[in-house]
């Protein structure tokens, strides 16, 4: 991946106005030298803690404002197969979710985002209220991102966060791309006809997971960490019939997360292992799960992908959380 | 294929019950000859008190028949498969080896896990022991085909090795199917759900989401003949609405990534014959 992307869908867009900068200071960095060691267990409760003062800024030279930034995606590169649409929500308290998502053009930037996919049919990407935080792509059908999973998003996102605290943006922005992209990952293993072996919802947890850290160290530290993040925060107890869902628990997405990250690039990534957030005996497998994840986009999805398009995508600059606007 | 039970289901069976069964159904040895790329071998158990396990397989053909039962696939290398003793309940395949390992602790802890007489929610001791030992074969089955025929797995591995188990369960008629799935998703009943973070972390799926997985495949595959799962509330009625399809997910699977190395006809031959027996799962002297 060369040039710095600067990630992220459009939908970091949903951030509010007059957001931190996201490249401002991200907390969750390696540990100082030796910090790890001693870390017995993960601190209780949230992982993400902010805990500024006990960790040392990333290693990571963080990238330079994007003071000018790459060619930013211009909408006319749109993949003509998808359609997009913010349907009016019948709840008034939505509005304003809708609003802003049309305002920074989320959908838009999808469609130029997904350009290279070569679709033998229109799919509908819209934004919709639903009465529930999720409704599931149907055989045929559209996908859907609710408003109530965004608005669940932006409750769960802590707002009085210390300074040197991960930014609310990007659990925001990580949580919604991966809403995305999981949707958009499951429409196109029907349409495309995709052999997938595992469960589907993992399945596409994967492919978006692949796609996120293909845009460079950056955003992937945003994006991986910021879904992680909300995964994390959501806190939900399982218990015995609650395994009956298609869907895997928060806590196995979380890990599922971090492993596709860190088995990508275990240099950015080892310090979810100082900090005890991966553990060493998953953390072991990650390189080899990735491998088996980039075998399998290879062999499944890439033949469907138009590749110099795909290296515009790439080159483009995605996911400006401090965009103003 | 181990030793199976079903008597009774045989004689159904023999009915036509099986939807791909012949008017009598035959015996592996009759009509298949042996993937001869497919290396079987007992090995000597390390404990004596494996050596009686050892026998009642090797009695009963089980790896003989598993060459069989795998004789319509097209293996680009040799696949071995050996029953020996571990030091571990398990069974497991080794990518270096290109081969499966059944350990002989595996089929002697089914014995003990098996309730001896119908459990509370009606599961036999046949039951368990013939479709438990059944799923550990088609499981690393799973793992070890991934790997020789280079298929791409999106999912947990782990979760596809128990899909390609349950998809095989399913093709040789409802008798079979309750059999083996049944038995196969006891096992996952018996085992603790992760609780804390950390036990999340696993590469498995929490033994409780394996045995849905299983009955939820059944009842898309089969649904009359586990009705009584979702009747029973057993399988909520939310995941059962997508049993349907994740079975046809399985199947163009399987459909896209197997077939093409599968003898068709073959297939059918093997489809057509009956590989439980009455006596499979029981100890007989």
């Amino acid at each position: 991946m060369n040039g710095i992307v600067r990630l992220a869908l459009a939908l970091a867009l949903i951030v509010p106005l007059g957001a931190a900068p996201l490249n401002a200071q991200p907390t969750f960095g390696p540990s100082k030298p030796g910090a790890g060691a001693d870390t017995g267990k993960p601190a209780p409760g949230k992982v993400f803690r902010p805990s500024g003062s006990e960790t040392a800024p990333p290693a990571a030279p963080p990238t330079s404002p994007p003071a000018a930034p790459a060619a930013a995606p211009a909408l006319d590169w749109g993949n003509s197969q998808v359609d997009v649409a913010y349907a009016e929500p019948q709840d008034p308290q939505f509005r304003p979710i809708r609003d802003r998502l049309m305002r920074r053009q989320v959908l838009e930037q999808l469609r130029v985002f997904l350009s290279p996919l070569r679709l033998p049919r229109k799919l509908l990407v819209q934004t919709d209220q639903c009465n529930a935080e999720r409704r599931p792509y149907q055989p045929g059908g559209p996908v859907t991102i609710c408003y109530e999973y965004i608005a669940k998003v932006d409750r769960i996102a802590p707002r009085n966060q210390p300074a040197d605290g991960l930014p609310r943006e990007m659990m925001i922005a990580g949580a919604f791309v991966q809403a995305v992209l999981h949707e958009v990952a499951i429409a196109t293993f029907d349409i495309l006809e995709i052999p997938v072996w595992g469960r589907e919802s993992d399945a596409a947890d994967k492919l978006a997971g692949f796609i996120m850290v293909q845009f460079g160290k950056d955003v992937a530290l945003k994006v991986m960490i910021g879904a992680a993040w909300f995964f994390d925060a959501s806190e939900r107890q399982w218990n015995e019939s609650d395994f009956a869902s298609e869907q895997s628990p928060e806590a196995q997405r979380f890990f599922n997360y971090l492993c596709i990250a860190f088995g990508a690039d275990p240099a950015s990534f080892k310090f979810l292992i100082d900090q005890n957030l991966l553990p060493v005996r998953r953390a072991q497998r990650c390189t080899s799960e990735f491998y088996a994840l980039r075998f399998a986009f290879a062999k499944e999805i890439l033949p469907h992908v138009d590749q110099q398009l795909m290296k515009r995508v790439q080159s483009a600059t995605w996911l400006m959380l401090d965009e103003p606007k | 294929m181990r030793c199976l039970k079903i008597a009774a289901v045989l004689a159904v069976a023999t009915a036509g019950v099986m939807a791909h069964g012949p008017e009598s159904a035959a015996q592996p040895r009759q009509e298949l000859a042996a993937n001869s790329r497919v290396i079987i071998d007992y090995i000597d158990p390390r404990l004596q008190k494996s050596q009686a396990t050892l026998d009642r397989l090797r009695k009963r053909e089980v790896l003989e028949e598993l060459s069989m039962f795998l004789s319509p696939l097209r293996l680009p290398r040799l696949l071995r498969v050996r029953t020996k003793s571990c030091g571990q309940v398990n069974a497991f395949y080794v990518p270096a080896e290109w081969a499966i390992n059944l350990c002989y602790e595996y089929y002697e802890n089914l014995e003990a896990i098996a309730p001896q007489t119908a459990s509370p929610q009606g599961y036999t001791r046949d039951e368990v022991i013939v479709g438990g030992f059944i799923d550990a074969i088609f499981h690393e089955l799973g793992h070890a085909l991934f790997d020789i025929l280079n298929i791409p797995v999106f999912g947990r591995e782990e979760d596809a090795a128990d899909q390609l188990s349950a998809f095989l369960m399913l093709q040789f008629g409802k008798d079979v199917a309750r059999v083996t799935i049944k038995g196969a998703a006891f096992t996952y009943l018996m085992s603790k759900n992760p609780r804390t973070r950390t036990e999340f972390a696993d590469e498995h799926g929490a033994p409780a989401q394996r045995f849905f997985n299983y009955i939820c495949l059944a009842y898309g595959g089969e649904p009359a003949a586990f009705q009584d799962y979702v009747d029973r509330g057993v399988l909520p009625k939310a995941r059962a609405d997508q049993c349907p399809r994740e079975y046809a997910l399985v199947r163009r699977a399987f459909a896209k990534s197997l077939l093409p190395h599968i003898d068709v006809e073959l297939m059918k031959k093997v489809q057509s014959i009956q590989w439980l027996r009455e006596t499979d799962g029981r100890v007989t002297k």
